[in-house]
Parts: structure tokens; C-alpha cells; sequence
């Protein structure tokens, strides 16, 4: 018996030797990258590294100095906003169909974006969106962010959809209750929650997106994303700005993420596993 | 009378579900599918270096069996596909099984472990890019104060693709992690109560019980890692674009620059369906896996 204890005790200790080992490696980077972008130049890129240093704000105020940063932000967060909304709107009325009728492959019809090259679409897009003078537009980045958007919102919000008994349906439907009324005043107050983990995963995986943006936006319309290429510079060492660009950037998606962390994992495997 | 009435309700009803279902249809063929026909016809095309366009028939096709680079990025992709994998899948378990063991993680941890694969890949290729600066980087600083030699990483040809699956496999390990954490909490317990009453050692539980009830949520893993995998681009446009020379030149990042760097369109869309039918080839090859390894 106080054997079996002690190997369970032994157990129990190499595994939270294994957690922190895990937590360090996973965390280290991201804690590098933001001391880094509080280090005083001539920190940044001492070598042999500095742990102790005085912590300066130098950097990002360089960035914003030196760079359209704020700019570049208010870009990123027009599309990304604007291409979550476009999602919502599209999908959750199409999750709710789905759901219902069980006829499924509307919703995966989406998926396609999911696993095509996003090169594949973005040669077309460009060859149509020059024809009709939209390339740096708007419009053309907050349509192609839907095509992330909305495989998301719909894909999150289906098991939702399918947890609402059946007969909370039936019921308003005796009453006369049309198919567009009940989805909006009965369902989707009953599925919120799935709404606004689906509105984040949409927003963060927009934020997230770099390639359509580096073709359809111009200088006017740059997101931070398909900027980050005017952070790094020619071959110059001005790594303090450079990841005061990147903290900054990475900083609203791990905020949301952090939110909605325990409602993520069944989001983020478009339902291929139940969280 | 009544029959004709539940009729006519259930074909308004079924009109009404099109009609919720219509923008998303519509949004999705206009902005994929279409596209898609149209990449169909591109390939078919040929574009001057003055931006003319005429038929060219099987022309990219034949020109991308004979096209050096193109067989030079499969190779890439293909390396770097199964490095990254496999790497990914024995860490994503692994961790997936001390999380398990951890009982009461407190939520602040679990957004720690997610923190990786929220981040943009961009942001995390600015920052391995700093990390593993051959002259500056901590990377090298840390290999040396163990007394091992220092490494070029990125800028070296031979090591630029186990570097990248590396910077990749810190980002999605996590992830793997917590979509085989989902299929452990699912278990059956009472497996483990039997194989505790014949006293099985903790290994040959893992081996012979917990693994092959796994199997299925790792394929699973596998066909969502796939899928990103295998269109490669993020982190190997904004560290290396593809250098040193052509060393991490996969299929994707050479489509993407024969297409907008060189404004070969004709022969990118040729390239890119190429890489397309593999990414669908692999998710097909892997959905019959789990239906084999299924319990």
C-alpha cells in the first residue's frame, strides 16, 4: 500500500516537472518578444542577452513615429470588423437552416476555403477585382476575410443550433410562428453565448489573416498584418521597434482568446471534436 | 383539406429555409466557386510579359512536369509536411496527456497553452526571427552556454526547413494537444479500472488501451494539421521568402510569387490546383484512415 503511495507521489511530481517544463517552453518566446520591446536600444541586441534592464517606452513611441502604425491598425480593425459582421449576417441564418433541415451541404460548401491554397482564390480575385478597379479597396478585403469569417461563424454555431430541443420549435410553430421569426426571437437568444464565441473566433482568425491582404490592400488600405514587412526593415537591427510592432499585433487576438478559452476547443475544430 | 394545408406550410417552410440559407450560398459561390471555374480556365491561359492573354492549352501543365522548381517545392512542401507532423502529433500527445494528469488547471494556464496558435503566424515569424538571429539571437546564446556549437537556422539552406517546422510545431503543438485532450476526457473510465485490476504498468496502459482508443481523435489532429500544413505560407513569406536561395521554397510560396511577382498568371493558377488536388488527395486519404482506426 505505501508503495503504491509513494509511486503515485512520484507519478504526480514528474508530471508537474513535465507541466512547467511544457509552460516554459511554450511561454518563453512570447515573454522574450515583449521584454524585447521594452529594452532601450542598445539592449536589444547586446550579446550576451540582458534579463535585467530598464524598461522604456522608447520603442513604441519610435513606431509610431516612424511608421503609419495607428494607421495601419484603424485598417485592420475596418476589415476585420467589418468582414466578422458580414460573417454573422451570412451565417448564422445559414447555420440555423442547416441545423433544422439537416440538409448540410450548404455548410460545407464553405469549408472549401478551409482547405484550398488561399492562392487559388486570390489569383482570380485579383484578375476580377483590377477588371472592375477595386484592388486596394475596402470592399475587396472585408469580402475576402468573409470567405475565413464565415465557415467559422457557421461551423461554431451548428452544435449550438442542435442543442436547442426540438420541441421549443414546434411549439412556436402551433402558434403560427414563421421560420424567420422563431430563428431570431426564439433561437438565437438561446444560443448567445455560441454567437459571441463565433463573432470572436471570426474576428481573431480575420486579424490573423495575411495573405489576401498583401495583394488586394494598397498603401492607403494596408492592414498591420500585410505590413509587418515595414517593421522588419533592410537588413537593420531596429529590434526593439520590431517587437514592439509584433506585441502590439499579437496583443487584441490573445486578449479575445483568453475570454472565450474554455468555449474554444470545439470552435477551433469546426466541430470536429466536442469540447 | 387539412393534408393540402400541412402541404402548403411545409413547402413555405422549406422556402424559408432556402431563403435563410440563400446569402451564404450565394456569398460562397460568387467568392469560391466561381473563382475556382475561372482558376480552372486561367491554367488554360497564357500571359505575355506585357499582360496579354492567349490559349495555351496543356502548355502550364506540360511546362510544370518539365519546371525544376516545381518539383523542388513539392519536395519542400512534402519535408516539410511530415517533419511538422510528426513533430506536432508526439508532442501534441504527449502534452495532451500531462494537461490530463493535471487535474484543476486553473483557466489563466489554459490561455496560456492556447496563447501560441491565437497569435498571428506573421507575428510569430517576427519573433523566432529574433530569437534565432545567428549573431544576436538568444537561440544561439542559450546552444552555446551548454557548449554546443551555434547555429545559422533560418539562413542556413539545410537547416531552414527543421527550423520552420520547429517555429510552426511551437505554434500548433497546442493545439494538437488540446483536440487529443478533448478525445481523453471522453474515455470510457471504466477501460482504466480494468487494466488497473490486472495490474497493467502505466506504459502498456498507454500502449495497449489508452493509444488505439485515441487513434481516431488523432487522425482528426492530423487532418486539420494537414490541411494548414500543406499550404505552408505565413511564417516562411515574412522570415525567409522562401531563401536562402530556394531552400524553403515550398508549393505555395512558389505559386504565390510566379503569380504576383512575376505576373505568370496562367502558370500560377496551374501550379496552385495542383496543390490543391494534393491538400484534397491527403484529407480524403486521411478520412479512410479514420474510418479504419474508428471503434
Amino acid at each position: 500500500m505505501t508503495d503504491a503511495a509513494t509511486t503515485d507521489h512520484w507519478i504526480r511530481r514528474l508530471n508537474l516537472v513535465q507541466l512547467v517544463l511544457a509552460g516554459v517552453l511554450i511561454m518563453a518566446p512570447t515573454v522574450w518578444m515583449v521584454l524585447s520591446s521594452f529594452k532601450p536600444s542598445f539592449e536589444v541586441t547586446a550579446y550576451p542577452p540582458t534579463l535585467i534592464f530598464t524598461p522604456t517606452l522608447d520603442n513604441y513611441v519610435e513606431l509610431t513615429k516612424t511608421t503609419p502604425f495607428l494607421s495601419y491598425a484603424l485598417n485592420s480593425l475596418i476589415v476585420t470588423v467589418g468582414s466578422t459582421a458580414l460573417g454573422l449576417l451570412f451565417g448564422i441564418p445559414a447555420a440555423f437552416a442547416v441545423s433544422w433541415t439537416r440538409i448540410s451541404w450548404p455548410a460545407i460548401l464553405t469549408l472549401a476555403a478551409r482547405m484550398a491554397p488561399g492562392t487559388l482564390f486570390l489569383l482570380p480575385w485579383y484578375v476580377m477585382f483590377r477588371q472592375v478597379g477595386m484592388i486596394g479597396s475596402y470592399t475587396a478585403l472585408i469580402l475576402s476575410h468573409a470567405v475565413i469569417t464565415l465557415p467559422i461563424v457557421i461551423w461554431v454555431l451548428l452544435p449550438s443550433f442542435d442543442g436547442i430541443p426540438r420541441s421549443v420549435f414546434e411549439a412556436a410553430q402551433v402558434d403560427g410562428c414563421s421560420v424567420t421569426r422563431i430563428l431570431w426571437r426564439i433561437a438565437l437568444p438561446l444560443v448567445a453565448s455560441g454567437v459571441a464565441v463565433s463573432a470572436i473566433l471570426a474576428f481573431v482568425f480575420s486579424w490573423n489573416y495575411f495573405l489576401f491582404a498583401l495583394v488586394l490592400s494598397n498603401g492607403d488600405t494596408k492592414t498591420l498584418i500585410a505590413a509587418a514587412f515595414n517593421f522588419i526593415g533592410e537588413g537593420s537591427t531596429q529590434w526593439g521597434a520590431l517587437m514592439a510592432a509584433a506585441t502590439l499585433i499579437a496583443l487584441p487576438p490573445l486578449v479575445l482568446a483568453a475570454l472565450v478559452q474554455r468555449w474554444l476547443v470545439s470552435g477551433l475544430t469546426l466541430g470536429a471534436v466536442k469540447g | 383539406m387539412s393534408d393540402t394545408a400541412a402541404t402548403l406550410t411545409q413547402d413555405r417552410q422549406k422556402l424559408e429555409m432556402a431563403a435563410l440559407s440563400a446569402p451564404a450560398v450565394i456569398f460562397t459561390v460568387a467568392m469560391i466557386a466561381f473563382p475556382v471555374v475561372y482558376t480552372i480556365w486561367l491554367g488554360f491561359q497564357h500571359f505575355s510579359s506585357t499582360g496579354k492573354q492567349s490559349f495555351a492549352g496543356l502548355a502550364n501543365y506540360s511546362k510544370l512536369i518539365s519546371d525544376y522548381e516545381f518539383w523542388h517545392g513539392l519536395w519542400v512542401t512534402i519535408a516539410l509536411y511530415v517533419l511538422s507532423l510528426v513533430l506536432q502529433l508526439v508532442f501534441g500527445v504527449w502534452l495532451a496527456l500531462v494537461l490530463f494528469h493535471a487535474k484543476r488547471l486553473p483557466g489563466i494556464v489554459r490561455s496560456l497553452f492556447i496563447s501560441p496558435f491565437m497569435m498571428p503566424p506573421v507575428v510569430a515569424g517576427m519573433m523566432w526571427l529574433v530569437i534565432l538571429d545567428p549573431s544576436l539571437g538568444a537561440a544561439n546564446y542559450i546552444l552555446q552556454s551548454f557548449g554546443l556549437p551555434p547555429s545559422d537556422w533560418l539562413a542556413s539552406p539545410s537547416l531552414v526547413i527543421p527550423t520552420v517546422a520547429l517555429i510552426d510545431s511551437w505554434q500548433w503543438t497546442p493545439y494538437v494537444a488540446l483536440i487529443v485532450l478533448g478525445g481523453l476526457q471522453s474515455l470510457p473510465p471504466s477501460v482504466y479500472e480494468a487494466a488497473q485490476i490486472d495490474g497493467a504498468s502505466p506504459f502498456r496502459t498507454f500502449q495497449r488501451i489508452t493509444l488505439p482508443l485515441l487513434l481516431p481523435t488523432i487522425v482528426t489532429a492530423a487532418i486539420l494539421r494537414s490541411v494548414d500544413l500543406l499550404r505552408f505560407f505565413d511564417i516562411i513569406y515574412i522570415t525567409t521568402q522562401g531563401g536562402p536561395g530556394n531552400a524553403s521554397n515550398t508549393l505555395n510560396i512558389y505559386g504565390f510569387r510566379v503569380g504576383f511577382e512575376f505576373f505568370n498568371i496562367g502558370y500560377a493558377s496551374a501550379l496552385m490546383l495542383t496543390l490543391t488536388a494534393i491538400v484534397f488527395g491527403a484529407v480524403l486519404a486521411f478520412n479512410r484512415l479514420r474510418g479504419a482506426v474508428a471503434w
